[in-house]
């Protein structure tokens, strides 16, 4: 019992709400698994893969910011009519008046910055709910998308393309694999084993237990073999293809904002001011500045979702960004958001974006039609988050957290409430 | 620490060995692609068919006859439309899964004719030739043929039976008519106004006809999406900014879903109704046909396309060229696509019997 308690608490980091978390991940590994059964190996195989993260890249980085903005309480409605009017400023600025691509981009994340700085000032200063404040920027944005574009279909160049269906580059000796995906892998693998290295001299420095030696190792060992594992499957790939620019975008992204949230002052805000908003303000936090902060993050996130599907796409369209904002919403309360704000990862949005991803792929693969996919997507979000809300109001958090109630008795504080997520840092992003 | 070092990287490289023995070895290499040279594919390869979502008629009538023709022909088919919301996005993942499952032939029934082009290109390096079915994709080199409908003949037909109905109804104009186009997205519906256009300008030039709202470029006229409620709602705005006391004479309608929306809108205005002209020959315009409200529609036999593509599709799989009828007129915006154009009929009630003899859900509507 106590090996498997030790398991529950110490291998995807270390508080009960984690349990949640632990749950999706394990959620995703089976639906991978299914599927990979499912449609005879094709889910596994390295141009799925690679296929799987370039279409979902953009919804996960819009995940990144919604989760953002759901821990401070608020919705944003309005991502998808964002990213459709920045990305059609971006191809018409590129197509008439010739800026060259990596200016186009810097000019669209400044429209996603003026954009979200218009939606934080109603939302932070005059005190508009944000789900008014968006839903009034979704027809806004959407309406300006029609107007610019005449509702026309814009194509942008070969370079900018890159940044939506790039892959990294082909170099060195000729291995059988894209020399770097793997040193990106070999990379990824190192900064795992240095950060548990890292996190086990912490806690002996400040006294505190380090977990197991052990669950130390299981843990390493299963972060590297998924890693080596993927690393070996994007480098595999057709020749030419390899793991995706896209997809670095939204790694790099996935890192900063994980530890943004988690370790930074200004990220723990957001958590207490969702938690309690009142309560934050009293204890010196800036309220409005958050708010403000979050609305206009998103915006800024939104805008760089739109340009890699307008560069996946390879033209801006009148129809980009419809649904988005569904699509994110979903991921990050798959990943374990609470509706009233307060609790929610990173992480867990991305492997909830990332559930919903493969189960999409999945169906797809075994051609089964969108009528059938999104009844079956639909099922699967209100499932997970009543199994979340049921579990809650029987005062436990999942099953396996149900199995270590006697063990948690002298847990006083509400389990996940933000001084004592911060207190006891989470040890491990699991999938960033 | 120095055993935990030690342990760790004992079990790190096991596990690292263990991913790297479940991925086989290296690159496929490009073994699949060697298609170029002609020699056709297996007789029960897997076809795809991507098409558009389900919001005509026309769509779900082609995805049946795919299925079924294709599984006639001996291949397998993977048939599928996009989602109603998320389009292209759907459209764009359904063409990566069917070129992931190895499919030889895929056939594209666009939603967005430009934003296609990175996937029709990784199905292309994939080794699988790209048929662009109804609407033509642009801006991308590796697609390989296009079959359609005459779609600017379409147009005129249009153009001229417009003119034909009024002329019946009232023996001398000038007439007023308002002019409706398709979706902006949609490469074809540029396509039809401007054949209707070639008709009709002259008329309008000669003051025979009069386009009363003024309305007569292509971006006023356009219906977002082909859809039947924009339709709808700017007819609404016609009747009531122009036709307070004018007699609206006749509408140029690109398709039936949108002429039927016109004529709710002008009966719901309680004003006579005009001569509507449409495209498509949906169940419930040819009854609007054969009950004298809407005028005309186009037949553009699904069937006949639907056969003409499995054609070509058997044409790739015996590894011989595709016929083609068109190798000039269209350029998608990087080459010029070996196109097959079929013919398209104008129907009336004149001659709607006569069209629709060989339509086993039409004809008896015709009786």
């Amino acid at each position: 019992m106590s090996r498997i308690k030790d398991l529950q608490k110490n291998l995807f980091g270390g508080t009960t709400s984690n349990a949640r978390q632990f749950g999706m991940i394990f959620t995703l590994v089976a639906i991978v698994v299914l599927f990979q059964i499912l449609t005879d190996g094709l889910t596994l195989r390295s141009d799925n893969l690679i296929a799987l993260f370039q279409q979902n890249s953009y919804i996960l980085i819009l995940a990144i910011g919604m989760l953002m903005v759901i821990v401070a309480g608020h919705i944003d409605l309005s991502v998808g009519s964002v990213a459709a009017f920045a990305g059609i400023l971006v191809a018409k600025s590129m197509a008439d008046w010739s800026l060259p691509w990596p200016v186009a981009i810097l000019f669209g994340l400044a429209i996603g910055a003026i954009i979200g700085a218009w939606q934080g000032f109603w939302v932070a200063y005059i005190g508009v709910p944000a789900f008014i404040v968006t839903l009034a920027g979704m027809l806004l944005f959407r309406g300006g998308n029609q107007y610019i574009g005449n509702a026309n279909t814009i194509p942008v160049p070969e370079g900018f393309r890159e940044i939506g269906s790039g892959f990294l580059p082909e170099f060195g000796p000729n291995t059988g694999y894209n020399n770097a995906t793997l040193l990106l892998g070999l990379a990824a693998a190192v900064a795992v084993v240095w950060r548990e290295i890292q996190a086990r001299k912490t806690r002996r420095a400040m006294d505190a237990d380090p977990a197991p030696m052990w669950i130390s190792i299981l843990r390493m060992a299963i972060m590297v073999g998924v890693i080596a594992f993927a690393a070996l499957r994007f480098a595999s790939g057709r020749v030419g293809t390899s793991f995706p620019i896209s997809g670095i975008i939204l790694l790099v992204l996935v890192i900063a904002y994980s530890f943004y949230t988690r370790n930074t002052a200004g990220g723990r805000h957001i958590y207490a001011v969702g938690g309690n908003s009142r309560a934050a303000e009293l204890s010196g936090v800036k309220l409005k500045r958050v708010n403000f902060f979050v609305m206009m993050n998103m915006s800024v996130l939104a805008a760089l979702a739109g340009m890699i599907f307008v560069a996946r796409s390879a033209a801006s369209g009148p129809q980009d960004g419809n649904g988005w904002e569904l699509d994110a919403i979903a991921a990050v309360f798959i990943g374990g958001a609470a509706v009233s704000g307060g609790i929610g990862t990173i992480s867990g949005s991305i492997v909830g974006g990332l559930v919903m991803a493969v189960l999409n792929n999945g169906l797809q693969l075994m051609g089964v039609g969108t009528d059938r996919v999104q009844i079956i997507k639909g099922l699967v979000l209100l499932l997970a988050v009543a199994i979340d809300v049921y579990n809650k109001s029987q005062g436990r958090f999942s099953i396996i957290g149900s199995l270590m109630r006697p063990f948690r008795r002298d847990d006083s504080a509400p389990p996940a409430s933000p001084p004592d997520a911060e207190r006891e840092p989470a040890k491990a992003a699991v999938s960033g | 620490m120095r055993k935990f070092f030690g342990t760790s990287v004992v079990a790190v490289s096991a596990a690292a060995m263990l991913a790297l023995a479940g991925c086989g070895s290296g690159r496929d290499g490009d073994s699949d692609s060697g298609g170029e040279a002609a020699k056709g594919f297996a007789a029960n390869s897997l076809i795809g068919v991507a098409l558009p979502a389900k919001t005509s008629e026309n769509w779900v009538l082609a995805g049946d006859l795919f299925t079924n023709g294709l599984k006639e022909a001996g291949f397998q088919a993977d048939v599928q439309y996009a989602g109603a919301s998320t389009t292209v996005a759907d459209q764009q993942a359904q063409i990566t899964a069917m070129t992931t499952k190895g499919a030889k032939v895929i056939v594209i029934g666009a939603t967005d004719a430009a934003q296609l082009s990175t996937q029709v290109a990784a199905a292309h390096a994939a080794g699988a030739k790209v048929i662009a079915y109804d609407r033509l994709i642009t801006n991308t080199p590796d697609l390989d043929y296009y079959v359609a409908f005459d779609n600017f003949k379409v147009g005129q037909l249009q153009g001229q039976a417009l003119l034909d109905g009024m002329k019946a109804k009232k023996p001398n104009g000038p007439y007023n008519i308002e002019l409706f186009s398709g979706s902006p997205d949609d490469n074809n519906a540029g396509v039809f106004f401007n054949g209707a256009m070639d008709v009709l300008k002259p008329e309008i030039d000669k003051g025979n006809v009069v386009v009363a709202s003024g309305q007569k470029d292509v971006k006023q006229t356009a219906i977002q999406g082909w859809k039947a409620e924009g339709a709808q709602a700017r007819m609404d705005q016609l009747l009531t900014s122009t036709y307070g006391n004018k007699e609206l004479d006749g509408v140029l309608s690109p398709n039936d879903t949108l002429a039927r929306a016109i004529l709710t809108s002008v009966k719901g205005a309680g004003k006579p109704i005009p001569v509507v002209t449409g495209q498509d020959s949906e169940v419930e315009s040819v009854k609007s046909i054969v009950a004298g409200e809407q005028y005309m529609t186009i037949n553009k036999d699904t069937r006949n396309l639907v056969k003409e593509t499995i054609n070509m599709v058997k044409a790739l799989q015996a590894g011989d060229k595709p016929q083609v009828n068109d190798t000039e007129s269209y350029n998608n915006g990087s080459k010029v696509v070996d196109t097959f154009l079929l013919p398209p009929v104008a129907v009336t009630k004149a001659n709607a019997a006569e069209a629709y003899a060989n339509d086993p859900k039409l004809a008896p509507l015709t009786k």
